[in-house]
């Protein structure tokens, strides 16, 4: 034991850069969006804190920050349970139907390879399939997009949540008379809900901070938030401490949903057992 | 209630075969005991009767009706995990009412059942509790509650004491022998601990290697095994073997253990035997041979002594106390009317006592593969018989060579019982 006890306080020091590390940037913006232009670009460091940007941002009529937000969260949370259901039922079946393991090998090493792509090499190919339907410019692609673009990380974390269920549960079910939607809907999905929960979590993140494919996706009716934010910087004047506002303020929906659902997160990354 | 029937079924996964044709009757409301080593596909076959797992080929009939293609809720049939699998998300109440609100059934006849179910199996205080909040005992009666509501056809149990500690295990035992008889509900029970079976069980299946060795009563297996493994596997402490020849009626082995007059030959020909006497019915007896005591186990009710005899291996279990020490010397003896003999080389039993027709051991049957091995016995009273035996053992999983008596005392076995076994041998 005791070769093994250390010292907490070098463990200390680097949590709290690494917390510094993260924090600092966050910190800075917020504190940019209660600055003036002119005190931000003349690196004041005591500064008197103004609202006029967070006013500007959202109530000025040249902005439409509220519209954007709606679209955010509009696109966010259908493109979320759009995920999140097509991943836990195709996480079920891969894990629970018997399927030739050949098919669940290649299946989960195609999302695997698609996840690795970044979103922006394919942005173009998304406006043209959207263009040739008739979706673009409307929530509908967007939606599907997203939920298409989050569903290689949603089936494998849900995959690993589903696995963890013992497979006895499941038989006692059947054993009970439960058809395989039941199964799923009585047994299942109530065991592995943290797992749910964190994996929602994770991909409306996502869907709130993707930006390329968005941009190429929507018009001014439809834009969402990281698209509005970018629209701060233009050809002859980058608005920064608007933009900084903007981007506090996008970054509310994210820090309520941890703090509320941080419980189910940890839970739900961490779980070991449903015992 | 129903009777399940099991023909010629057999299961591989892959190119591996688990169940290599098992055939096993379960008549109605019997208590059926499947026991066997881990691994030799007693839960495959549960399983399989369940409708958990698919059947390669035979048939499988529960209460008249072939199920091999009728899905498990059709089968009427409830099992007992191992691990109890209860919801964890669901109350005693819930857990145990599962199956009816599937079923479609009104609350208030769920409610009446699940009451009934817990009545009988004293949870009606726990009847609000998650399963986490229960001790193992309790989830086992809950798991056995789950089953009961239903009122199946057949109960199936899958080792479902296992987990538990040894004093409930037979408390619950006891309880599930209690229930058993009060529904009279037909169950198939799997175990690897033969004394469950032996306690509860009308039948008992032995299995080794997804084959049945024998079925019977529990006094049948004990009175009568069919085979050596059997032998071995069924009483606790284990039967003692000893290697050794048939010659003019008399056994004679490498200790000495039977008395030279004795007529006690299975058969009518002479040749290589296997001896088995169980533990309790050897006893200390001053008419018998010289054995070494290695290790006493005193347990108050009864006395185990593991001794030396002549390099054999062998235990002794007394009901009474006895005051013997490591190191002594003793002499025991069989009980002359309940030894039981196997032949070496297929391992079958040997002789009157049994009720199917064994063959003769295999040198009288002019196996002359076994010629050789028979005239080194004849040479030297001792190696070759023991050789046959510890292949025998070896067969039905007992590594004999292992056993070094030195590890138990320092004096080793004294060279005057090893001259009086081998002069006892020799013509
Ligand atoms: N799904 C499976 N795939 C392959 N082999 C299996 C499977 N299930 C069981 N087995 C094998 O079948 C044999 C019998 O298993 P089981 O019936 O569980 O034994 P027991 O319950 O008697 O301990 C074991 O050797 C086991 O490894
Ligand atoms: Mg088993």
């Amino acid at each position: 034991m005791n070769g093994r006890t250390r010292s907490p306080v070098p463990l200390h020091i680097v949590l709290a850069i690494c917390a510094a590390i993260v924090i600092a940037p966050i910190v800075w913006t917020v504190a940019a969006g209660f600055r003036t232009q002119i005190s931000l670009l003349m690196g004041e460091v005591l500064f008197t804190p103004v609202w006029s940007n967070f006013s500007e941002v959202l109530w000025s009529k040249t902005s439409d920050f509220l519209l954007n937000y709606r679209n955010s969260i509009i696109v966010g949370v259908l493109s979320t349970i759009l995920c999140v259901v097509v991943a836990t039922l195709c996480a079920f079946s891969l894990n629970r139907l018997r399927w030739p393991s050949w098919v669940a090998h290649i299946f989960l090493a195609w999302t695997m390879i698609f996840h690795m792509i970044p979103p922006v090499a394919l942005a173009s190919a998304w406006f043209s399939m959207a263009r040739t339907v008739g979706l673009e410019n409307t929530f509908t692609g967007l939606i599907l997009a997203h939920a298409t673009l989050n569903l290689p990380m949603a089936i494998w974390l849900m995959a690993v949540f589903v696995r963890e269920v013992p497979k006895e549960l499941e038989e006692a079910a059947i054993m009970d008379g439960a058809s395989t939607p039941r199964v799923l809907w009585h047994v299942i999905l109530p065991l592995i809900t943290p797992g749910v929960a964190a994996t929602s979590i994770l991909t409306f993140i996502f869907s709130w901070n993707e930006f390329a494919v968005a941009l190429t996706l929507t018009m001014k009716q439809t834009a969402t938030v990281p698209v509005a934010i970018a629209k701060f910087a233009q050809d002859f004047e980058i608005q920064y401490t608007q933009m900084a506002a903007s981007a506090a303020l996008a970054m509310l929906p994210a820090l309520i949903v941890l703090l509320v659902a941080q419980r189910y997160i940890v839970k739900g990354l961490t779980q070991g057992a449903v015992k | 209630m129903a009777g399940v029937t099991i023909e010629n079924v057999r299961k591989s996964y892959g190119a591996v075969e688990v169940l290599r044709g098992v055939d096993v009757q379960v008549e109605n409301s019997e208590f059926v005991a499947l026991v066997g080593p881990s691994g030799c596909g007693k839960s495959t076959l549960l399983r399989m009767i369940a409708g958990l797992e698919g059947i390669s080929s035979g048939e499988i009939g529960i209460g008249g009706r072939v199920v091999n293609n009728v899905p498990p809720k059709q089968r009427d049939v409830a099992m007992v995990f191992q691990s109890y699998a209860l919801y964890p998300h669901m109350t005693v109440a819930k857990n145990m009412g599962f199956s009816l609100k599937l079923a479609g059934l009104p609350a208030d006849e769920i409610a009446q059942r699940v009451s009934r179910a817990a009545e009988i199996l004293d949870l009606r205080p726990l009847l609000d509790r998650l399963p986490k909040q229960l001790s193992g005992g309790q989830r086992q009666r809950v798991a056995m509650g789950r089953a009961i509501v239903r009122d199946p056809q057949v109960f199936l149990f899958d080792e479902p004491l296992s987990n538990l500690d040894a004093k409930l295990r037979v408390s619950m035992r006891a309880e599930i022998k209690a229930l058993h008889q009060r529904l009279k509900t037909t169950t198939v029970y799997v175990t690897h601990d033969q004394v469950e079976a032996m306690t509860m069980a009308d039948k008992i299946v032995v299995m080794r290697d997804g084959l049945v060795e024998q079925q019977g009563s529990p006094l049948e297996l004990y009175d009568r095994p069919r085979n050596m493994f059997v032998a071995g596997f069924i009483g606790s402490p284990s039967m003692n073997f000893i290697g050794g020849t048939i010659k003019k009626r008399r056994f004679v082995s490498g200790n000495g253990l039977l008395g030279h007059d004795t007529d006690i030959s299975p058969m009518a020909g002479d040749g290589a035997v296997i001896l088995g006497v169980r533990p309790e019915h050897l006893s200390i007896d001053t008419s018998g041979i010289e054995a070494t005591v290695l290790v006493v186990e005193q347990t108050g009710s009864e006395t185990t002594v593991l001794l030396d005899a002549g390099g054999t291996r062998m235990t002794l279990l007394a009901r009474e106390r006895l005051t013997t020490v490591p190191g002594e010397t003793v002499r025991i003896a069989p009980d002359y009317s309940r030894l039981h003999f196997f032949d070496p080389a297929s391992g079958l039993r040997l002789g009157g006592d049994s009720d199917v027709d064994e063959p003769g051991p295999s040198d009288t049957k002019g196996n002359t593969s076994m010629a050789p091995a028979r005239r080194t016995s004849l040479k030297n009273g001792r190696t070759g018989p023991r050789k046959k035996l510890s292949q025998a053992l070896e067969a039905i999983g007992i590594r004999q060579d292992r056993y070094r008596p030195e590890l138990y005392y320092m004096r080793g076995p004294g060279p005057k019982t090893h001259a009086k076994s081998v002069g006892a041998d020799s013509p």
